[in-house]
């Protein structure tokens, strides 16, 4: 009996687990769907789930009327280029702190950390002057440049947890052999250090894709990436559900992709450590 | 530089020694001198402004005092953007905990498929809150949204208008911003739960402890770091909302929904009010300052202690 209670107790926490993904999940997979239909589909009474004429004419049109992939283009530009370049200075850094730390290593982490809570309003007005003079308004230059700025703390920090776990000694065995300092690196630390610095490099693509606060502030057209293209989407119109849908469906589908491969990433770097 | 002089490296060894000493400091110099120039020569150069009376351009050939300040928490936008900031924080911290920690002990529960329930919840997180926000907009436009799809299913007097009306549009934005960030409130709580001692838990269980009794006992009560980094988290997201407000409302209709990040934005580029732009921002700073320090500090102290 009590089996039997436990039993029926488990299937309906399981259910109501998965009608709570459902309903979160839902808006996403309605518009993904949606991005498939017509627009006279996307329409019908009552709206039709999974069975109507699967279409791929949004996404032809939405390219075609406003040039999405150089938007598209732009997003990879600004997203992978301020990466890059902000795994180039941290790498170094965070190897720095990890095996070489101070007393103040630590204060001086959760210091970096803290920056990455301040409010980007702050910072608007001199950045936005200093684009005005300098020509870096809406040029991938500057994107990359505030954006490497703004998410560099929190790519040192999760490249240093992630070196933390490399054990010291195994550093320390190379040196006695007589390794030097290049060898060290190149032989010893970097096939170790390869699994964190791709998870980082992860994460923070999809923390630079999602930007919009600089992006709607300093790009207009040339170097405005997706987030600034579906915000022009403005004001809701009819017959144009399904084009919007695929122009969202576009700009979201590599983050849902990468997400899944980077979902404990994420919860890190999203909530600054607090959960390991 | 007076130390690198001295220690002149004689031999190969002393000399690697003295590198190994130094590379680690040149290393982490320009992440630090970034993260300085940024964070506190920008803030810096914005508290100038606010009490300057630049309008369209920097000026600093007029000096105002506190007049920016003054003329911020006169301004009726402003004590909008507060109200505004008021409800939605308190609403959205408060219900994505509850959400958050709901689901989180679902999920706790040892059920099928966690691993794949776990990215889907979440995943509005990981999306950018301009499209999440553009989505719900079209949602919840009454002319092709829900109240749009009521009607045609026959439920002619079905109406949620929420988003075009003054009063209740903040609310809409509640809606998107909970949706988007319980179920990465979950992922925190999941961690906490899953970081409790099973021991304590099989111990109350054996003394004949309800599950319920648990959780409200034992398991909640240990979890108190776990509420405090939620709530700090949360909070700091709300002071900030500036994409999701964007998206949804673009601050109407009117000026409804306006929150203090817009209220900066609109002021220093729409209006030319460079200095209140400049005063709001700080204002902002402060808030921000007065929940990460304390957080700071007893996250300091508990890593002392450890």
């Amino acid at each position: 009996m009590a089996r039997q209670r436990s039993m029926r107790r488990r299937v309906t926490i399981t259910a109501l687990a998965w009608l709570a993904g459902f309903i979160v999940f839902f808006p996403i997979l309605w518009m993904i769907l949606t991005s498939f239909k017509t627009e006279l589909e996307a329409f019908s009474t009552p709206p039709s789930f999974l069975f109507f004429d699967w279409t791929l004419e949004n996404y032809g049109i939405v390219q075609e009327r406003s040039n999405y992939l150089r938007y598209a283009m732009n997003s990879v530009i600004i997203a992978f280029g301020s990466t890059l370049l902000a795994l180039l200075i941290a790498v170094p850094a965070a190897w720095a702190m990890a095996f070489a730390p101070t007393k103040r290593t630590k204060d001086l982490l959760l210091w970096m950390l803290s920056t990455k809570m301040m409010p980007a309003v702050g910072a608007l007005i001199p950045i936005y002057l200093l684009f005005r003079d300098s020509g870096l308004l809406d040029s991938h230059v500057g994107m990359v440049g505030i954006l490497l700025l703004i998410n560099l703390p929190i790519v040192i920090w999760m490249l240093f947890t992630y070196f933390k776990e490399i054990p010291g000694e195994i550093l320390e065995a190379a040196r006695m052999d007589g390794a030097t300092l290049w060898r060290e690196i190149v032989y010893v630390l970097a096939p170790m250090a390869v699994p964190g610095i791709a998870s980082t490099l992860l994460l923070n693509v999809i923390l630079a894709w999602n930007e919009s606060f600089w992006t709607l502030n300093l790009t207009t057209s040339k170097a405005a990436p997706l987030t600034a293209f579906i915000a022009s989407y403005s004001s809701p119109e009819g017959l144009f559900w399904a084009k919007l849908s695929a122009a969202s469906t576009m700009a979201i589908a590599p983050i849902l992709i990468l997400g899944w491969f980077s979902q404990r990433q994420l919860v890190r770097g999203l909530t600054f450590g607090a959960v390991k | 530089m007076a130390d690198v002089t001295v220690i002149v490296p004689r031999r190969a060894s002393e000399r690697r020694l003295a590198i190994q000493e130094l590379i680690p400091k040149l290393v982490l110099a320009p992440s630090f001198a970034l993260i300085l120039l940024f964070v506190y020569g920008f803030i810096l150069f914005t508290i100038v402004l606010s009490f300057s009376g630049s309008k369209l351009l920097p000026d600093f050939s007029t000096w105002v005092g506190f007049g920016n300040y003054q003329r911020l928490f006169a301004h009726p936008n402003w004590i909008t953007a507060l109200k505004n900031l008021a409800i939605f924080a308190s609403l959205y911290i408060v219900i994505c905990s509850a959400l958050g920690l709901g689901l989180a002990i679902l999920l706790d529960q040892k059920i099928r498929g966690e691993g794949a329930l776990r990215p889907i919840y979440l995943y509005p997180m990981a999306l950018s809150f301009i499209v999440t926000g553009v989505a719900w907009k079209w949602f919840l436009d009454p002319g092709i949204g829900l109240e749009h799809v009521m009607h045609q299913w026959g439920w002619e007097s079905f109406s949620f208008r929420w988003i075009k009306e003054g009063k209740y549009a903040i609310y809409t934005i509640v809606i998107a911003a909970v949706w988007q960030s319980s179920g990465f409130v979950m992922a925190m709580f999941l961690a906490g739960l899953r970081g409790v001692d099973n021991e304590v838990i099989k111990a109350a269980q054996i003394d004949g402890a309800s599950t319920f009794t648990i959780y409200r006992r034992i398991i909640i009560p240990l979890m108190r770091p776990v509420f405090l980094s939620a709530f700090v988290v949360l909070a700091h997201l709300a002071i900030k909302s500036y994409d999701l407000v964007v998206a949804m409302t673009d601050g109407g209709p009117g000026t409804a929904t306006w929150t203090p990040a817009l209220f900066m934005q609109k002021f220093t580029f729409g209006r030319n009010e460079m200095g209140m732009g400049a005063s709001s921002a700080i204002i902002m700073m402060i808030m921000i300052f007065s929940i990460i320090i304390p957080y700071l500090y007893s996250e300091l102290r508990m890593g002392r202690r450890a």
